[in-house]
This record gives C-alpha cells, sequence and structure tokens, in this order.
C-alpha cells in the first residue's frame, strides 16, 4: 500500500494534529480531513472546541463514573481489584443504512442459533443431516446432556445475547463472537449514555440520536414474557454470584433499572420443585430468573458439586417448568469457537438464506489439516480457546512473544478440540480524546439483543475500545475501555 | 414496587448499622482515656485501661500483652486481629453496605466509603505523634454524618428500620457494658474513699463521656456528679439517646413498625421479649435497683438484648424455612 | 421371573442438618425384557418424593426435607418382571467390528464411546490391556467373553479394599475391588481398545450362592451394544452374562451419572450410611403385590451391609472465601 500513513493536512485545529489513518476502516474519516457524513457535525463541533474545554470534559465525564461507582473487578489476585472502566469521550455514530444491515443480520443470526440449540437438545436434525458434525457438539464442554428434550418457554433459550462485531477494512460489520451464555456490559452502554448527555447535552440534541433508555424495561417484558404460564404476575429476579464477581455493578444496575431484586445462591430455597426467596416477610415464590452465574454453578446437585453460588435443586424446579432461566442453561455449546464456524451453515439450514453478516474465517484445530496449518502460522493468526470468553486463553499472533507461541502450541497440540484460529484482523479504528488530542484506535462493538415475544435490538451497543496505540483487544480485562454509540435516526 | 426484603439484605443492613456505631463507641472511649490519662495516677490509668480492654475487646483479654497507652491505641484502632478495632469495624461496616450497594444510596455508600479510606490511610505512628483527639473525633463526625444522611434521606421502609435496629441495640448493649465494668470498679472504690477523690470524679466524668453523656447529664443534674445519678440517667432516662432505656424504646418502635410491614404474627416472641425490657426499664427505680444489685439488673438487660437479636434473627432472619412453608 | 426387591439407606448425620435436598435413582426401568409392576418410597422424614425421566430413560425420584433432622431414610420397594435375553449366538462374524464402525461414524451412541470421569485411561491400565492381549480379533462378541471371564480372574472381589466411587487405578495397583470397579475396567477396557460403545448399568443381583459379588448391596455390570444384537449384558464380577437375574435399575456413562442417591444439605459435618438390600423371587403373579408390601421389619432382613462407601451427600457449607473465589471464576462474557 502507498501512502498510508496521510497525516491531517497542516492548518487543522489542534485536537487532530496526531490524527493518521492507515490499513484499518476509519470510522469518522473517509480519507484525510474527510470526515463520512454521519460525522461531519461532530467534526464540526471538535473543532470549535479548544483540548482544554474537551479535557475538562472528560474529567468531568470520568468523575462522574468515579462517584457512581461504575468498576469492574480484575482478576490479578484473590480478591480481585476495582477498577473504573475507563470512558472515552468522543462518541462513535453509526448511520442508519448501516445499523439497518446491523439489526437485520443480527435477527437472522439470534433466529437460527435459538433453532440450532431447540434441535441439538431435541431431534438433533442438523446432526443427523451432518451440516454440523456431531462430535463437535457432543464434545463441546457447553454441552448439557440434562437439556435433552427438555422443553422451554416458547422455544426461547437465548433471551440476553451480546454479539461481538468488528468492521473489515472495507466497512462491512462481520461476527467476531457470538455470546449466548451470560453477556455482559449492558450497564456501562447505558451509563456511558447518561454521561454523554451530561457533557455534550448541546450536541446530543440536535444529532438525531435513537434513544437507549428503554433498555430496563424491555429486559423487564422480556423476562415477562417468559414467565412460566401459571405464575399470574410473575415474580421475576437476577441472580448474582455477589460482591466478588466482575460484574457484579452491572448486576446492581439492571436489578435497579428494572426494579427487581437481586438476589444471590443463599438468598434462595427449593421446595417440591418450586423456586423461593427468604424474605423478612416470608418465603416468597420466584417465577423467573435472570441468572447471571454460569450454568456449573447454578445447581450443586446436577451440576458443579462444589458450587456455593447455586441454589440445591433448581434444575428439578426448571425441569419441571415451574421457574425460567434467561438464559436457558445449556447455550453456551452454541457460542462455542469451533462451532461459531459453522453458523453460516446453521443460518442456511434452518432459514435457507444466506448469512446477512459474515463470519471471520476460522481454522478448527480439531482438523488435523487445519491444526496443522496453525501451528505453521502462530505467529500470523489469532488463536482462542473455544470455551472462554472475556480474552482470557487468547494468543495474537503477531503482538506475541516466542516463549507464548511455544506455551500455545503445546496446549493447542495436547487438546486440538479446544482450540480455534483466525486470521488477525485490522478492525476499524475510531478518534479518541487521549491525552490532550485526538487519536485513532481500534474498535469493535457489542449490540444487545433481547429475545422475547419479539427481537428487540437496542440501537448502539457497547463500544470497546483497545486504549494501547496499536493494541486489538478490547476487553476490559485486558486494557480496554468503551464510548457512547450513537446511531442515527436517518 | 415491592415491599418485600430479602433476609440478606437486612442482615447486612442490620450489621452495617451495629459495626459503625461500634467504630463510633469505641473512636469516643479511646479519646476520653487519652484526654483523661495526663491528670491520673499510673495505677489508676492501668486499671483504666483494663477496663477499657474488657469492655471493647472482651473479658480474658490478656491485658498484660497492652503496658502502654500506645499498645492500647493500636489495639483498639488498628490491630487486625481484634474484631472490634476501629479499622476491622469500619471494613466490616463498608462490606455490607457493599453487599447490599443497590439497596443504599450513594451518599451513604460514599460517606462510608471515604471514612473507610480515612481509616486505611492513616498510621499508628502519624496517629501517635500528631493529634489522636482530632482522628477519633473525626470517626465520630463521620458516624454522625452518615446516620444523618439515613435519617434524612431514606424512606422509612424495612431498611430503614433494620438499619434502626443495629444502632440502638448495640448502643445499649455498649451502654449497658460500660456501666457494667466502669461501675463495679468505680463504685467499690468510691464506697472504699468514702467520698470519691479528685480522681474518682475524673472517672465519673470519663464514664459519662465515654457514653456521650457528660452535657446532657450536667443539663439535668448540674455538676453533681453522683454514682446513683449517673445510673438513673444512663439506664432509665427515656429522653437520652444513648441511654439504655431510650435505645429499648427505639428498638421497640422499629419492630413494631417492621412486624406492620412484614405482617408478623403479633404474638411472636421478638415483640413479647421487646415488651418485657422495655416494661422493666419504664417501671426502673434507681434505689431498688441499687438495692437489689446493679450487677444482677445489668446482667438481665445484656441477656434480654441477646435474646432480642437471637429472636430478630429467628422471625426475619434466619428462621427455618419449613415452618413458613406450612404456612 | 418375577421379584421383590427392597432397598433400604440410611444416612445418620453427626450432627443435625436442615434444608436437605435429595435425588435417588432406585426405581427398576422398564425395557424390553424388564417391567416394573410396582415401586413404592418411603421416606423418613416424610417428604413428598417427584420424579421424571433423564436423556437415558432412569426414572429419577427427588424430595426435600426442610425442617432439622438427623437421619434419613429411604425405603424403595419394587416389583420387578424381568424375562430372560434372547438367547445370544456363539460368536459373531467378523464383519462385525466393520458394521460398528460405520455406526460409530455416523454418531450413534457417540457418548458411550467417550472416556468418561472413571473410565479415562491410566498407566496402569494400559499394562492391564498389554497383559490381557485386549486388541480386535476374531469378532466382537468373543472378545468381549473372553474379557469377561479374564477380568474376573485377574480381580479378586473384596467388599473392603475400595469404594464405589473410587478411580479404577485403586483397583488396578491392588488387583482388587467391588462390582463397580470390575465394571469400570472393563468399561474403559472396551471403549479404549476395542472402540465399542458400553454402558454402566447400576442394579441388583438376584444372589445365587456361587455368586462372587457380596448379596444384600446393591450391583453393577456393563452393557455393550452389537451390531445385530443390540446392547449386550456383561458382568465381569461373576463372570456371567447379564441374564434373568439382573435387575437394571439405571444406565449411565459410569456410576457418576447414577448414584443410588445424591444429595445437598445445610448444616452436618459427615455422615454415617448403611445400605441394605433384598432381592426375593415370587412364585404366582397373584399373590405379588402383597408380598411387596410387606411390612418394614419382618424379621427376615439381611445383615445389613454397613460402609462409608455410597458417602454422597455433602454439605453445603457456606464458607465465605471459597464462594469469593468462585464468585471470581464466573467467566461473564465481557
Amino acid at each position: 500500500m502507498l501512502d498510508t500513513e496521510l497525516s491531517i493536512q497542516s492548518g487543522m485545529p489542534a485536537p487532530f494534529h496526531a490524527y493518521q489513518l492507515d490499513d484499518a476502516y476509519d470510522e469518522m474519516f473517509s480519507s484525510a480531513g474527510r470526515p463520512r457524513d454521519h460525522y461531519k457535525r461532530l467534526f464540526r463541533r471538535l473543532m470549535e472546541l479548544t483540548p482544554e474545554e474537551l479535557e475538562e470534559r472528560q474529567q468531568a465525564a470520568d468523575l462522574s463514573f468515579l462517584h457512581q461507582g461504575i468498576t469492574f473487578t480484575v482478576y490479578s489476585d484473590t480478591r480481585g481489584t476495582e477498577r473504573i472502566f475507563p470512558y472515552d469521550l468522543l462518541p462513535r455514530i453509526i448511520s442508519a443504512a448501516e445499523w439497518d444491515t446491523v439489526e437485520r443480520g443480527l435477527i437472522q443470526r439470534i433466529t437460527a442459533l435459538n433453532l440450532f440449540l431447540h434441535d441439538i437438545y431435541h431431534d438433533a436434525q442438523i446432526l443427523r443431516d451432518k451440516v454440523v458434525p456431531f462430535d463437535l457438539v457432543y464434545s463441546s464442554k457447553h454441552y448439557r446432556r440434562e437439556m435433552r428434550g427438555l422443553d422451554v418457554p416458547h422455544g426461547i433459550y437465548i433471551t440476553v445475547v451480546g454479539t461481538d462485531l468488528i468492521r473489515l477494512p472495507d466497512g462491512q460489520f462481520a461476527v467476531l463472537e457470538d455470546n449466548l451464555r451470560v453477556p455482559s456490559g449492558a450497564s456501562y452502554m447505558l451509563a456511558n449514555r447518561a454521561v454523554m448527555k451530561r457533557v455534550f447535552p448541546g450536541l446530543f440534541r440536535n444529532y438525531g440520536i435513537r434513544p437507549l433508555d428503554f433498555y430496563g424495561q424491555a429486559l423487564l417484558t422480556t423476562m415477562r414474557y417468559l414467565a412460566p404460564p401459571a405464575s399470574g404476575d410473575p415474580s421475576i429476579v437476577l441472580l448474582s454470584p455477589g460482591v466478588f464477581n466482575s460484574a457484579y455493578f452491572e448486576h446492581t444496575f439492571l436489578a435497579r433499572q428494572m426494579g427487581i431484586p437481586l438476589v444471590e445462591g443463599r438468598d434462595l430455597i427449593v421446595h417440591d420443585a418450586r423456586v423461593f426467596m427468604r424474605t423478612t416477610s416470608g418465603l416468597r415464590p420466584v417465577n423467573v430468573i435472570y441468572r447471571r452465574i454460569d450454568d456449573d454453578f447454578i445447581d450443586p446437585l446436577v451440576f458443579r458439586k462444589d458450587s456455593m453460588l447455586g441454589v440445591p435443586g433448581l434444575f428439578s424446579a426448571y425441569r419441571k417448568g415451574n421457574v425460567t432461566l434467561a438464559n436457558a442453561a445449556g447455550t453456551g455449546v452454541a457460542d462455542d469457537k469451533a462451532i461459531y464456524a459453522y453458523v453460516p451453515a446453521i443460518i442456511r439450514y434452518y432459514l435457507g438464506e444466506d448469512a446477512i453478516l459474515p463470519n471471520i474465517d476460522t481454522f478448527l484445530c480439531s482438523d488435523s489439516v487445519q491444526c496443522s496449518y496453525v501451528l505453521d502460522n502462530l505467529d500470523s493468526l489469532v488463536v482462542k480457546a473455544v470455551g472462554e470468553s472475556g480474552g482470557y486463553g487468547m494468543l495474537v499472533g503477531p503482538h506475541s512473544t516466542a516463549e507464548q507461541r511455544e506455551e500455545f502450541r503445546r496446549q493447542i497440540q495436547a487438546n486440538p478440540r479446544n482450540f480455534i484460529a483466525q486470521p488477525t484482523i485490522n478492525l476499524s479504528r475510531a478518534p479518541c480524546f487521549l491525552e490532550g488530542q485526538v487519536e485513532a484506535r481500534h474498535v469493535d462493538l457489542r449490540p444487545y439483543i433481547l429475545y422475547g415475544e419479539r427481537v428487540t435490538i437496542v440501537p448502539g451497543g457497547l463500544t470497546r475500545v483497545a486504549l494501547r496505540r496499536g493494541s486489538l483487544v478490547v476487553n476490559s480485562s485486558q486494557g480496554g475501555g468503551s464510548k457512547d454509540t450513537w446511531v442515527l435516526h436517518e | 414496587m415491592n415491599s418485600s426484603m430479602l433476609s440478606r439484605v437486612a442482615d447486612s443492613l442490620y450489621w452495617m448499622s451495629r459495626y459503625l456505631e461500634r467504630a463510633d463507641h469505641v473512636a469516643r472511649q479511646i479519646d476520653v482515656h487519652l484526654t483523661l490519662v495526663p491528670e491520673q495516677a499510673t495505677e489508676a490509668a492501668r486499671k483504666r485501661r483494663n477496663r477499657l480492654i474488657a469492655c471493647l475487646v472482651g473479658e480474658g483479654y490478656p491485658v498484660e500483652a497492652v503496658d502502654s497507652d500506645y499498645d492500647l491505641v493500636h489495639l483498639l484502632t488498628f490491630d487486625e486481629d481484634n474484631s472490634n478495632s476501629i479499622m476491622r469495624c469500619v471494613a466490616s461496616a463498608r462490606e455490607n453496605a457493599r453487599q447490599v450497594r443497590e439497596q443504599i444510596n450513594t451518599q451513604m455508600w460514599e460517606q462510608i466509603n471515604q471514612l473507610y479510606l480515612s481509616v486505611q490511610g492513616t498510621s499508628l505512628e502519624w496517629l501517635w505523634q500528631g493529634q489522636p483527639h482530632r482522628f477519633y473525633h473525626s470517626i465520630n463526625q463521620d458516624v454522625y454524618r452518615f446516620q444523618g444522611i439515613t435519617d434524612s434521606r431514606i424512606s422509612r421502609d424495612q431498611g430503614w428500620h433494620f438499619v434502626q435496629l443495629g444502632r440502638y441495640i448495640e448502643r445499649s448493649a455498649e451502654t449497658a457494658d460500660t456501666l457494667n465494668v466502669d461501675f463495679r470498679e468505680l463504685y467499690s472504690a468510691a464506697l472504699a474513699d468514702d467520698a470519691g477523690d479528685q480522681q474518682t470524679y475524673l472517672e465519673w466524668v470519663g464514664l459519662l463521656r465515654g457514653a456521650a453523656a457528660y452535657e446532657a447529664y450536667s443539663k439535668v443534674y448540674m455538676a453533681n456528679v453522683q454514682p446513683r445519678f449517673i445510673i438513673e440517667f444512663l439506664l432509665l432516662n427515656p429522653e437520652f439517646p444513648y441511654s439504655v432505656h431510650f435505645g429499648i424504646n427505639m428498638v421497640q418502635a422499629s419492630l413494631d413498625a417492621l412486624g406492620a410491614l412484614t405482617d408478623t404474627h403479633k404474638s411472636s416472641r421478638v415483640f413479647r421479649l421487646a415488651g418485657r425490657l422495655r416494661a422493666m426499664l419504664d417501671f426502673g427505680q434507681v434505689d431498688e435497683i441499687m438495692d437489689s444489685g446493679l450487677g444482677s439488673y445489668l446482667l438481665a438487660i445484656q441477656n434480654q438484648s441477646a435474646q432480642i437479636h437471637e429472636a430478630i434473627y429467628q422471625t426475619y432472619i434466619n428462621y427455618p424455612i419449613d415452618d413458613k412453608l406450612a404456612a | 421371573m418375577l421379584y421383590s426387591v427392597r432397598h433400604t439407606t440410611r444416612f445418620q448425620y453427626k450432627l443435625p442438618v436442615s434444608e436437605a435436598i435429595t435425588e435417588i435413582r432406585m426405581r427398576p426401568r422398564d425395557s424390553e425384557i424388564q417391567h416394573c409392576n410396582l415401586f413404592r418410597l418411603t421416606l423418613r422424614p416424610q417428604a413428598n418424593a417427584l420424579s421424571f425421566t433423564d436423556s437415558l430413560g432412569n426414572v429419577v425420584h427427588h424430595f426435600s426435607q426442610p425442617g432439622v433432622h438427623q437421619e434419613l431414610q429411604i425405603v424403595a420397594e419394587s416389583e420387578v418382571m424381568v424375562s430372560a435375553p434372547p438367547v445370544l449366538p456363539a460368536s459373531l462374524d467378523a464383519t462385525a467390528w466393520a458394521q460398528n464402525d460405520e455406526a460409530a461414524a455416523a454418531g450413534d451412541h457417540w457418548d458411550m464411546f467417550q472416556p468418561s470421569a472413571y473410565t479415562t485411561s491410566t498407566a496402569r491400565l494400559e499394562a492391564l490391556a498389554r497383559e490381557l492381549d485386549v486388541t480386535r480379533r476374531d469378532d466382537p462378541l468373543t472378545v468381549l467373553l473372553a474379557l469377561n471371564a479374564a477380568i474376573h480372574r485377574t480381580f479378586a472381589y473384596d467388599a473392603t479394599s475400595t469404594q464405589v466411587d473410587s478411580p479404577i487405578d485403586d483397583a488396578l495397583l491392588h488387583r482388587r475391588g467391588v462390582c463397580q470397579d470390575f465394571t469400570h475396567i472393563m468399561l474403559a477396557l472396551v471403549r479404549n481398545h476395542l472402540r465399542l460403545p458400553a454402558r454402566y448399568v447400576s442394579g441388583y443381583l438376584h444372589h445365587r450362592r456361587d455368586d462372587t459379588s457380596a448379596d444384600g448391596a446393591s450391583h453393577a455390570w456393563l452393557e455393550v451394544f452389537l451390531p445385530g444384537l443390540g446392547w449386550v449384558g456383561f458382568d465381569p464380577t461373576n463372570n456371567i452374562l447379564a441374564g434373568e437375574r439382573h435387575i437394571q435399575v439405571a444406565i449411565g456413562r459410569d456410576y457418576a451419572d447414577v448414584p443410588p442417591t445424591r444429595g445437598v444439605y445445610k448444616g452436618g459435618s459427615g455422615s454415617e450410611l448403611s445400605v441394605s438390600v433384598r432381592v426375593r423371587p415370587l412364585h404366582g403373579s397373584g399373590g405379588a403385590a402383597g408380598t411387596a408390601d410387606a411390612p418394614l421389619d419382618d424379621g427376615s432382613e439381611p445383615p445389613v451391609y454397613r460402609s462409608t462407601a455410597q458417602a454422597l451427600q455433602s454439605s453445603y457449607a457456606q464458607a465465605q472465601q471459597a464462594a469469593a473465589q468462585q464468585q471470581q471464576q464466573q467467566q461473564q462474557q465481557q
């Protein structure tokens, strides 16, 4: 490539002096100095503000997060450390037309994945038809044999989804990961928006931004729809692992937004396959559990026997249909990163359509030919453990050391089924306000999808930013931050 | 809005409140001690130290290990092994608050968090070399501020009543404890001295100050510091917020309110216990109490307070679930 | 043959427990050759037993006992009709290996091919495989019958040597074990070395004097899926084929899938378990129900089989520290 590093012309106002374009798709600029249509007003506004004014707003935003106690926990030691989730001042903007494609693509994908889950826990027709290899499904550590033949309300397995999207160098959105178990981050999306409205009120008013505030309400409506038929006015709770969990802030935040109790395992009791919570006025029935605890921990009688976070007997109530778990148990098999490679085929199989949002090329180490390719190209590929998430168990080849590559080589050879690899994708970049000036950083996008009576997608989602220069890892546990995401009305 | 409250939440609010009250009490006691000591004879100071340890750490603590006020300040303020040290109390209160972060408002959280950070950020050397009074006083101020925010900002729902229960059960217990330990020793000393010398006078004043009562007492009895008046005031005065009687009145009021909010059966044991203790204080006469033995009277109060605590747990928090399933 | 079975389980807790939830697998299965006419559970403390059928067709009962108690007694009584399985041929065609592999490639019985918790290979197991020359030769049936006999010969039955949930290495080291060990070892060899689908069966045996396994306890054996024959039961403890004397209760990948009892409770600090099993043939179908309803203590109770073996109840301790660690282990898709 020639001319990949074009600087903005001299004479540009201060904040953009250091801004550079490269091979990655730039969210704001189509070419040097030329903002895309939907970014123009933001561009102009940034020109009017001095770096000092911007800095002041950034500080106001940071302070607001600090005071609200919007923190997450990093597991470096056993106690975990609380940190503020870094927030970037500049919004990421998505045009109405682009969003339309994303929305249709997500609805299609979620619909197909839900049908897939129902199928593999019932007749497994897709496996008989050899569209997805049965051993990939049966060997997935998230495939739950306890779910076989069990019917969930309205056939809905994946109630809350947070799909990770990235933008390819040509600007097209693609799916990086399906998060179908307990996706987190919606609270940051809402908190980012609230702060943005406070620090940039003027800009906000005139931009035509689609709202997000309804998320708590929509989540509640969705949970209500999933209640067991006999529960009347259903009692809904959010089940959290507790205060030491990294997402505890989010649990408290969402429980407040939904107006439902935040419970821990020890608050719940099962008797004769019915769930109750222990309150000061006695035992109160529970009909729907928005659980933020992994399958493994929800019931020591059925899953991990040493679990102290779960509720003994919960699964018996679930099996009888007396309580709904959202998401259903066993959804993790469909976001296994090896199954991911088959999602376009899954969409075609159930819906007879081509996938609207493409996948990233994926090499399965369970296949010996693909595996040897992966082992030969560890320095250029991204390797991921199939059952992990949150940026754990991942090797970014081009940024790795020789020791790290050797460690992964050893692990892959020991358990090939547990790994997949993908080409290193140059994620798109968006302007970020860092140390007094605007610089480009890699971003992804996690929209939140609610699957109830209908599919609701929050316009926008959480844009995560790799704040370290050149880094492609956006996870909060790995030094990522986030920014407000605007989807425009038109 | 959901009117029921999780038992775990009630438990956390109750203990958050108790631990803060305890931190407040310990801070005041050390503060009073440090201001009295310079004017005290060595032997009296040693005795006083031992009384404080008995009261604030527990009877049976090896007092020999603490042979200076420096050691005492460490033990009561920073000692990680003493679950009643100010540091541990504040940390426990904050941990309880963190468990119910969504139930308390931001100001309450910030206040308790700030108190925690300020205690964490203080070293024994800094404190000892500097102005201990300012430090302990600031702890009292922080606790009052927290209670002020709680009282002015929180709805009078179940949560508030559990906070009240924690505060007043703790407070009554502290006052009764102080009387029990201090009085036993001071009273016999006073009798032996026949009239009470200046040293003993100082001690009585110290007792009142430790119970946050000196100014209020003086308003009622002027500077007439007499053991029987002290007893009357700290035990039976229904208007003074640190008296046992006042505390039990508050406990009973909150229990009544909770009973209505949770539809607890009127004949529940917890109400009978509170009613009995209240009657004992309502009709208590200081002369009778002194005649028949203050020690046994205080013991009865302490036992009954402990029973009320137990009964609260049995009724609202740790109840056996088979009873409730049958109901 | 019609049997009446009484399976009595008693947990005695060192300290009182409460909020107990228990799951049991004690109801004999219904299959082509077996029918459970009657099943009755008596629980102390009294509880409401609910049931479901798991994905392998086992009937699981579960119940909760919220109140404080110090002893749990489960009496499971059943009346079961067992017919003799079809007579096996002397051997199979040598092409049976290939037929088996074809079915495997189609995904049939996938779970029953995989090493499970108790059937994962170890160095000692590999040594045994070499010693007994467990390889594909002749035809599957011939090899299996030989293996059944070889395991019986190689291992001594010793009720005190291992527990039902001991890893197979314990039995492999000492060359002695209980029926679960015989079964797990053969399962592991069949899956790993013969690559045939095999499953664990827990149940009861109507004992004869010459049986190796102990009377008065539950029994275990395995079934192997053979082309043209379906699931065929092998009992390596007694070196016999499963037949009319074997009463199937539950099937799974191994013991971990089908323990007779599994429970969680609050409080306590350990328990003592006693189990007794009595299997009696009933002659004539008319009086059958009456016999099954016989009073509990009819004097003919065999000596109680006492062991700490099935100690499966774990106390639901609320250790804050461990809980905190688990809270952190929760991955959360962030």
